[in-house]
């Protein structure tokens, strides 16, 4: 398949427009008679830190959950670089380039620390599903990831005896494992404790810099606002405002939505 | 960089202390100079061969045909247990209909000997095929659903079947049977038996080995993934449903092979019994009892499940006692050993041999401490407020 970055073109001189990641036209998801997503038209931009903020119900997991294909989206666009990935499945969106967390972290409990990376490699073709799994080349970039998080230690433990934030790192470091473009965090610094929003930071930045693409949906705005590029706000399932935090800091319409209208 | 990563356990119970972390000894933790790998595998490979000689000693050893034909019936369960393990063990979706598949590998077995007069075992072998071919539909739309609405699928499988065979009696038999010939003619009962028996052994060789393979592979990989988390697996580009199809009909294959043996060897077949919701839930039975993470567990279930029923068929007669007997088991397992006889034995085993060359030993708080002094000229340290968490980098990274 041929690559559809053709139209972008970005020259490495002129700057003018950012390269557009994943993005969203007119995206409806309506559970019963609750509007999720209301026609929601979102860009976000290629090799930056995102972030997608709003009030609590305004859509934002929904708005993963549908870009990533967990949930059907009702109507509207979803393409990444280009390419259309509406409707996919999962596991497609997850190959075309696009890994991401869960609010609640999500690891494969009885699994061990170790296995819970493995667990992440995509074997191509038959032998490719049949060879042993955990060669030593996987196995050594498994272990590079732990420890980068810091739990290289604890390999072999069930990754159910981890504690809440050792899972955080874990789950980081699988979706990592699964080599995405782009990193989808719900949440990153949910129930974490100071020292390890800071680690958590440090690694996103460092990432980023290595040329991951970021989008992360988060409560903390201090984090938000020191980390990200670019901010989208939602709010009602629609985004109300996208820019650099600085503006979106003195945006009267996401002060009235975060106070309550 | 700093490494103090760990410092967010929080207190409380959540926060895991060292101790109860195991690692294993002979992998990472312990390098060069130590035990060479297969060390550790030496006594499994002794316990295997013992066990593999006592099997094909058996039918030499038994007093009377009897025995070897209760030796047909365990090996008979302990394949068809394994065979539901493809899709219980890995993926973690419990199948009650799996009697469906043994019943229709036994008919198409028995059917195409006498209908078509193909040669017995090629007709096995072909009736295998075809229930792989309907298990692909059947998958197809039964793996759509999770937790109990898949039980309950899979158990409408096994009435429909059961309707279809009592009722297309110009074809099956219906309920007054269908009796299949036997595939060695001049052969006396006790040979009969023998060969049989040696043919289930070799059929059980045969599924574990490609248990064994799956559980190795990055296939089973993500199919233990599944069995963890369906979606979370399917987030990080497990293609999941398709993951799930492939070993349902793996598992319905050998299921049917398992069915077409018996029907070679019982000779006689009736609906009531090939398609009945009792011989699945023993599957199942026997896999939970065992052990269902492990290779030998459905086989060591099928032992136990299987030595128990027929002792109570002979202690007891012909009454429902060991439907009883098999109510029991399943409850002392779901009581007391929710994940199988071998994981708690193998935790009780550990319990006795702490260090040495196991496979699994415990690190306490303090040796974790001291392994890391060792190493914190160039990491800093920082456990202040909850000392001996299981903070800190342990063992650092691989040089």
């Amino acid at each position: 398949m041929s690559e559809a970055g053709a139209e972008a073109g970005p020259g490495p001189g002129a700057r003018p427009e950012p390269e557009p990641s994943l993005a969203t036209v007119g995206l409806i998801k309506a559970f019963g008679g609750v509007t999720a997503l209301d026609s929601a038209t979102v860009t976000f931009h290629h090799g930056k830190v995102n972030a997608l903020i709003g009030p609590n119900g305004s859509g934002k997991t929904t708005f993963f959950n549908c870009v990533t294909g967990m949930i059907r989206a009702d109507a509207g666009r979803i393409t990444y670089r280009g390419r259309d990935i509406t409707g996919k499945p999962p596991h497609r969106i997850a190959r075309a380039g696009i890994g991401r967390s869960f609010q609640l972290c999500r690891v494969f409990p009885r699994m061990t620390v170790l296995d819970n990376l493995l667990a992440a490699v995509r074997p191509s073709g038959l032998a490719g599903q049949l060879a042993g799994a955990g060669k030593r080349e996987e196995t050594e970039r498994a272990r590079s990831w732990l420890a980068r998080m810091g739990i290289e230690h604890l390999e072999r433990a069930e990754a159910r005896q981890l504690s809440w934030g050792q899972q955080k790192l874990l789950e980081l470091a699988g979706v990592l494992m699964s080599e995405p473009e782009l990193v989808l965090l719900d949440e990153p610094a949910g129930g974490v404790n100071p020292a390890l929003i800071d680690r958590i930071c440090e690694l996103v930045r460092e990432l980023n810099a290595e040329g991951r693409t970021f989008l992360i949906v988060e409560h903390n705005m201090d984090l938000v606002m020191s980390l990200s590029d670019h901010v989208v706000v939602f709010d009602r399932g629609r985004p109300i405002a996208q820019g650099p935090p600085s503006v979106i800091q003195s945006d009267e319409r996401v002060l009235g939505a975060y106070l309550g209208v | 960089m700093p490494r103090d990563s760990e410092a967010p356990l929080p207190a409380g119970e959540a926060s895991l202390p060292a101790s109860e972390v195991s690692l294993r000894a002979g992998g990472t933790q312990l390098r060069a100079g130590e035990t060479p790998f297969w060390a550790g595998r030496l006594p499994r490979l002794g316990i295997l061969l013992a066990v593999v000689a006592v099997v094909l000693s058996f039918p030499s050893m038994a007093p009377s045909p009897y025995e070897i034909t209760v030796g047909i019936a365990i090996l008979n369960y302990a394949v068809l247990s394994t065979s539901w393990n493809f899709v219980g063990g890995f993926t973690g979706y419990i199948s009650l209909g799996h009697g469906g598949f043994a019943g229709l590998g036994a008919y198409g077995t028995g059917l195409l000997v006498t209908k078509t007069e193909l040669p017995p075992f090629a007709a096995l072998f072909t009736a295998a095929v075809l229930v792989a071919a309907v298990a692909v539909p059947v998958g197809y739309a039964a793996l759509r659903v999770r937790g109990a609405s898949f039980v309950i699928v899979s158990i409408a499988l096994v009435l429909i079947l059961l309707l279809v065979f009592q009722s297309w009696s110009s074809f099956t038999g219906g309920s007054r049977g269908l009796v299949v010939p036997r595939p060695f003619p001049g052969m006396l009962r006790a040979e009969h038996h023998r060969t049989f028996y040696f043919l289930f052994a070799a059929l059980l060789a045969a599924a574990l080995l490609v248990w064994w393979i799956i559980d190795r592979s990055r296939f089973g990989m993500g199919l233990k993934a599944i069995r963890e988390d369906e979606d979370k697996a399917q987030s990080l580009g497990t293609p999941t449903y398709t993951y799930k199809l492939v070993v349902f009909v793996v598992s319905a294959a050998f299921t049917s092979l398992a069915g077409g043996l018996y029907a070679l060897w019982f000779g006689d077949l009736d609906p009531v019994f090939q398609f009945s919701i009792l011989s699945g839930a023993y599957m199942v039975l026997m896999a939970l009892l065992g052990g269902v993470r492990h290779l030998y567990g459905p086989v060591l279930g099928a032992v136990i499940v299987g030595y128990a029923l027929e002792y109570s068929k002979v202690e007891f007669g012909d009454t429902p006692l060991h439907l009883v007997v098999a109510g029991l088991l399943l409850g002392v397992v779901v009581m007391f050993m929710p994940d199988g006889v071998i994981p708690a034995a193998t935790a009780l085993l550990d319990r006795f041999r702490k260090t040495g060359e196991t496979s699994i030993r415990e690190v306490t708080a303090a040796e974790l401490r001291e392994r890391r002094g060792q190493r914190n000229g160039t990491e800093e340290v920082r456990d202040s407020e909850r000392s001996g968490s299981g903070s800190g980098t342990g063992t650092g990274s691989q040089t």
